[in-house]
């Protein structure tokens, strides 16, 4: 009975609706590319997204100037998925249904990246990510509509295990953030560890949600364990939380931190970052020396007045690789553009890459360093003596890979 | 597990424990004496939170003075927030239903939040400890920050005051009697409202105290208001509701607890909170120091 | 009131008229490509969150109690149909059965130990629960995914987005009726009493305890069900699906729409979908201001309608007519 003086109430929402549905359907041009590009805007990434804007911003600048892919300029929407997969995932189909994008550009998380491939894969448009790695998107959670351009968790984890292989540490703590990529991070650390030094022994494990900036509770029991090294898959404003954190409870003093040093996170912890921490980067400009490289850390330099971290480098890489498959399919559609990714050679800022067919994983390696303090940048240490790790050594081979591909459901 | 190590997770726990209770303590407080579950006492005590990073960045915050002021501005200037808040709104619905007390606080947390997010964007922040708290105090071999020792200082000081105020003053006393007898109150000739205003200025003043504490112990962020209100709502639950001595004992609980089941029951040491908070409702509703209601 | 068989048909011929146009509605946004399957999706949503709107206002409106905990039930009955068609391969309909059952078991333990707490501290537990369960999926991380949640759960062939839209249709019209025949049954009536007088219901012999029970329940069935259908719909299951912050939705929903009518949250509900997405589309920037435009609208609502939209309806009609 109540619903009959709901009638009005009703009307109004049909009309407000048939509004909307007119607003919305005229918001699309032709001779526009339109890029998605799902974001982690706040929270412990909101400087990441900075930099990978930074350098999807100047990518775009540069192409449109040069008359764009194919008469078409690109355009660039931005949504804010605050590291949770769900937001992300509806934005994703958002994106595509409501502001009919063409493309989608991945978020920082994991979590949400697992999430918003799926999406991709229903609508088939490409989804490219430059700074989220979850191997699972190139084995277990693998589509072909989706390409790599960061190394990734199976890379990074086992990479850093050839690295401090070489240590003379036994006994190991890890800390990790409780999601996608702390567990895929650490559990490709225990395993390449366990092959290549089985005297190694892991005490302890320690899971934080992700975002929780209060080691407080957490670190006692770290201390209690007494290990000789900590790995920690901890980034960005969590990872200088914690060692800001670690630091005046001596834990640093006792075992050596291993960890993401980005340059975002060397410059958001500034002074406080201790020296001759073993660790790696992702892409770090003062490291590679590529013609490339110094033609866009100037070219950056000039533009923001500050250097370009590992996001901006991989963000501008990606797009690289997606313009040149663009021009090299002769098209802007996801469709057709799908079909020439899969071996697609690319020039990137960290030199010659290839896209790897089988799991659409370009091969890009990490670079280990220690840190240290230099004269050329006042504000925030550096990772010196770096190595580069090719991803080649570290990858999953490709038998492997289809094994776990086939495995999916 | 050593005796040194217990000693010093039992330390370290209290540390946490008081900062919740200095949180805790301003939402019991008001609860007991406008009947109101503040929703937006995380609110406040994040917006403190953010206000001390602000003032942290225009005066010195690495000097102990520059700290000191901002616990000195930062309270005072949460607490005239809640009196706005106070006269103009909370006011309004002191008769009304549950429901719609709570819908209002909960409107507040909305528009707060997201207010703190216009102003200050979704940036995680911090104020650098100042030099005198950055270092640490030695504890059989093992290092604790100064900064939790000065917590653990600050937080029995505060838990005193309150103590005092409530107990040794006249103020205290009528405070006291509208927890008890808000009725008879008004018939004394006391002025009531004002008696609830100042409360609430009280408990913001306590929740902005919080805001400053957390923001030199580690990042301050967005969601930390919604998550401390839940933790909040534990302690003051477990405590009894508008006890200020209930707060104490409930975050001293959920403090300790946290750091010392960490060791060995890891990741499920963070569901202990809830569960001990529903068990407290379903055995004891009105908490170890709360009085059963009607 | 006093009129029952004219507004009752009234009420029949307009529930009829509004459900044959939800009917059709997608024929026609089938027509508008991708901006059509969008609403699709968004109307999809609402009807969804309309059931849990509703089925929260059985405890809400009709019981006269405020839980906090709500999204528990509904994110269990996500949960169920996650788990079972992703790890378990059930078919949709076996799993779409399982939520509101699973979701109605959780709701029975809990309900049992809440109704027998009044007031305020029903709220309390309530959250406690809520925050326990939310707690217990979000570090089971080998099980629930943690905070990753399930993604990817499958979709049958056949359901493109319009027929899953008249799905859940379907399913919401059949649980309107049953919720409709509950409010009226003398189950329904033993509840109102309840809550206008629970010494009175009492005194005349009514199992208080046990009906608060039974309604917790119904409630927490139907929220269940609501989640599984939001589970397939967006084909993932999350932690946030449980938190508090979920429960507070159904009862903004509720508010604005009125808690004291049948429709009234499913309307509050739509209300506030729609007003988000049209706002988003009118500009972005208003993504960033939403909660605040939402919270202002609560406090406008709380100060000076708490019958909700309906309600003022209701009285401007009634102002009108006198």
């Amino acid at each position: 009975m109540e619903h009959g003086k709901c009638r009005v109430l009703l009307a109004l929402v049909l009309v407000l609706f048939s509004a909307t549905l007119l607003v919305s359907s005229n918001a699309s041009a032709a001779d526009v590319i339109k890029l998605g590009f799902i974001a982690d805007v706040s929270g412990i990434g909101a400087p990441f997204y900075k930099s990978q804007k930074a350098g999807l911003d100047m990518f775009i600048e540069e192409i449109n100037a040069a008359g764009g892919v194919q008469g078409k300029k690109l355009e660039l929407v931005v949504r804010d998925s605050q590291l949770k997969p769900d937001i992300g995932a509806n934005q994703a189909r958002e994106l595509i249904l409501s502001e009919k994008c063409e493309f989608l550009v991945g978020p920082t998380s994991s979590a949400v990246a697992l999430a918003t491939t799926k999406v991709a894969k229903e609508f088939k448009k490409i989804i490219f990510f430059h700074t989220s790695n979850s191997e699972a998107l190139t084995t277990t959670a693998f589509q072909p509509y989706m390409f790599q351009v960061v190394p990734n968790t199976g890379i990074e984890g086992r990479g850093m295990a050839v690295v401090l292989s070489k240590k003379p540490y036994k006994k190991y703590c890890l800390i990790g953030p409780d999601y996608a990529y702390g567990h895929e991070q650490l559990n490709s650390f225990k395993s390449e560890m366990a092959k290549r030094r089985p005297d190694v022994e892991i005490l302890d494990t320690i899971w934080v949600k992700l975002g929780e900036s209060n080691f407080s509770t957490f670190i006692p029991t770290l201390m209690a364990k007494k290990p000789e090294a900590i790995d920690a898959a901890f980034w960005g404003g969590q990872l200088s939380a914690f060692i800001k954190q670690a630091k005046p409870y001596g834990v640093l003093k006792e075992a050596p931190v291993s960890s993401l040093f980005d340059l975002d996170m060397l410059r958001a912890t500034g002074p406080d970052m201790p020296e001759g921490l073993t660790g790696y980067a992702r892409a770090p400009f003062y490291a590679i020396d590529t013609p490339q490289m110094k033609v866009f850390v100037k070219k950056y330099y000039d533009k923001y007045k500050e250097w370009p971290a590992d996001w901006a480098i991989m963000a501008y890489d990606g797009m690289i690789a997606l313009t040149e498959a663009m021009k090299k399919a002769n098209s802007t559609e996801s469709e057709q553009v799908v079909k020439v990714l899969g071996g697609l050679k690319f020039n990137s800022l960290r030199g010659e890459r290839y896209i790897r067919a089988e799991d659409h994983m370009a091969n890009v390696g990490i670079y280990s360093g220690v840190t240290a303090k230099s004269p050329d940048y006042k504000e925030f240490l550096i990772m010196k003596d770096v190595q580069a790790v090719p991803a080649e050594e570290v990858w999953l081979p490709v038998a492997e890979v289809q094994k776990l591909q086939s495995e999916q459901k | 597990m050593t005796w040194q190590l217990f000693v010093f997770m039992l330390i370290n726990g209290l540390c946490q424990g008081m900062l919740l209770f200095i949180i805790a303590s301003g939402l019991s407080l008001v609860f007991g004496v406008l009947r109101v579950i503040n929703f937006a006492h995380g609110s406040l005590y994040m917006i403190g939170a953010f206000l001390a990073y602000s003032l942290s960045t225009i005066f010195a915050g690495e000097s102990l003075m520059g700290f000191l002021i901002l616990l000195m501005v930062v309270p005072p200037a949460i607490a005239i927030i809640g009196f706005v808040l106070e006269v103009s709104l909370f006011r309004r619905v002191y008769r009304e239903e549950h429901l719609l007390q709570l819908l209002l606080t909960y409107a507040l947390v909305l528009i707060l939040d997201d207010l703190v997010r216009v102003i200050w964007g979704g940036e995680p922040r911090s104020v650098t400890r100042p030099d005198l708290l950055a270092g640490s105090v030695d504890i059989f071999g093992m290092a604790l920050p100064s900064y939790n020792v000065f917590i653990l200082v600050v937080g029995p000081l505060i838990a005193f005051g309150l103590w005092f105020l409530l107990y040794r003053t006249r103020t205290g006393n009528i405070i006291r009697a509208a927890v008890s007898y808000p009725d008879t109150l008004g018939a004394l000739g006391v002025n009531v409202s004002w008696v609830m205003t100042s409360t609430f200025m009280l408990g913001c003043w306590l929740a902005g105290f919080g805001g400053v504490l957390t923001a030199g112990l580690s990042n301050i962020d967005l969601g930390m208001g919604m998550q401390t209100i839940i933790e909040c709502f534990a302690v003051v639950v477990i405590g009894g509701l508008g006890s200020v001595g209930g707060a104490l004992l409930g975050s001293l609980i959920i403090g300790t607890g946290l750091t010392f089941f960490q060791l060995p029951f890891g990741r499920w040491a963070l569901v202990f909170p809830y569960a001990l908070m529903a068990l407290v409702l379903v055995v004891r509703p009105w908490g170890f120091f709360g009085k059963p209601e009607r | 009131m006093d009129d029952m068989t004219s507004s009752s048909r009234a009420g029949w011929i307009s529930g009829i008229t509004v459900t044959v146009v939800l009917f059709v509605l997608p024929v026609f946004l089938g027509q508008l490509g991708k901006t059509g399957e969008y609403w699709i999706w968004v109307s999809t949503e609402m009807i969804i969150m309309a059931l849990f709107a509703m089925s929260l206002n059985l405890i809400l409106g009709f019981g006269g109690m405020v839980s906090f905990g709500h999204a528990a039930f509904f994110g269990v009955g996500a949960y169920t149909v996650a788990l079972l068609m992703k790890k378990a391969d059930f078919p949709l309909y076996l799993a779409l059965t399982a939520a509101p059952l699973v979701a109605a078991i959780t709701a029975a333990i809990v309900g049992w130990f809440c109704v027998r707490l009044l007031g305020l501290y029903f709220s309390i537990l309530t959250l406690a629960f809520g925050q326990l369960l939310f707690m217990i999926v979000f570090q089971w991380y080998t099980f629930t995914g943690g905070d990753d949640g399930l993604h990817g759960v499958p979709r049958p062939e056949i359901l493109g987005p319009i027929n899953y839209y008249w799905l859940c249709l379907i399913l919401f019209v059949i649980c309107f009726l049953i919720i409709r025949m509950i409010v009226n049954s003398s189950f329904g009536l033993s509840i109102k009493t309840i809550r206008e007088n629970m010494e009175r219901a009492k005194f005349i012999g009514i199992n208080v305890r046990r009906y608060q029970l039974l309604n917790f329940i119904i409630a927490g069935a139907f929220a269940g069900l609501a989640g599984g259908m939001l589970c397939e719909l967006n084909r993932f299951a999350q932690t946030e699906f449980l938190h508090w912050s979920k429960s507070a939705e159904p009862i903004l929903a509720s508010l604005v729409g009125g808690i004291y009518s049948l429709a009234g949250p499913a309307i509050g509900s739509s209300i506030l979908i729609f007003l988000k997405i049209f706002l988003q589309q009118v500009h972005r920037s208003m993504v960033e201001v939403w909660a605040i435009v939402l919270g202002v609208l609560l406090l406008v609502v709380v100060l000076f309608a708490p019958q909700g939209l309906v309600g003022l309806y209701q009285n401007i009609f009634k102002k009108s007519q006198s």
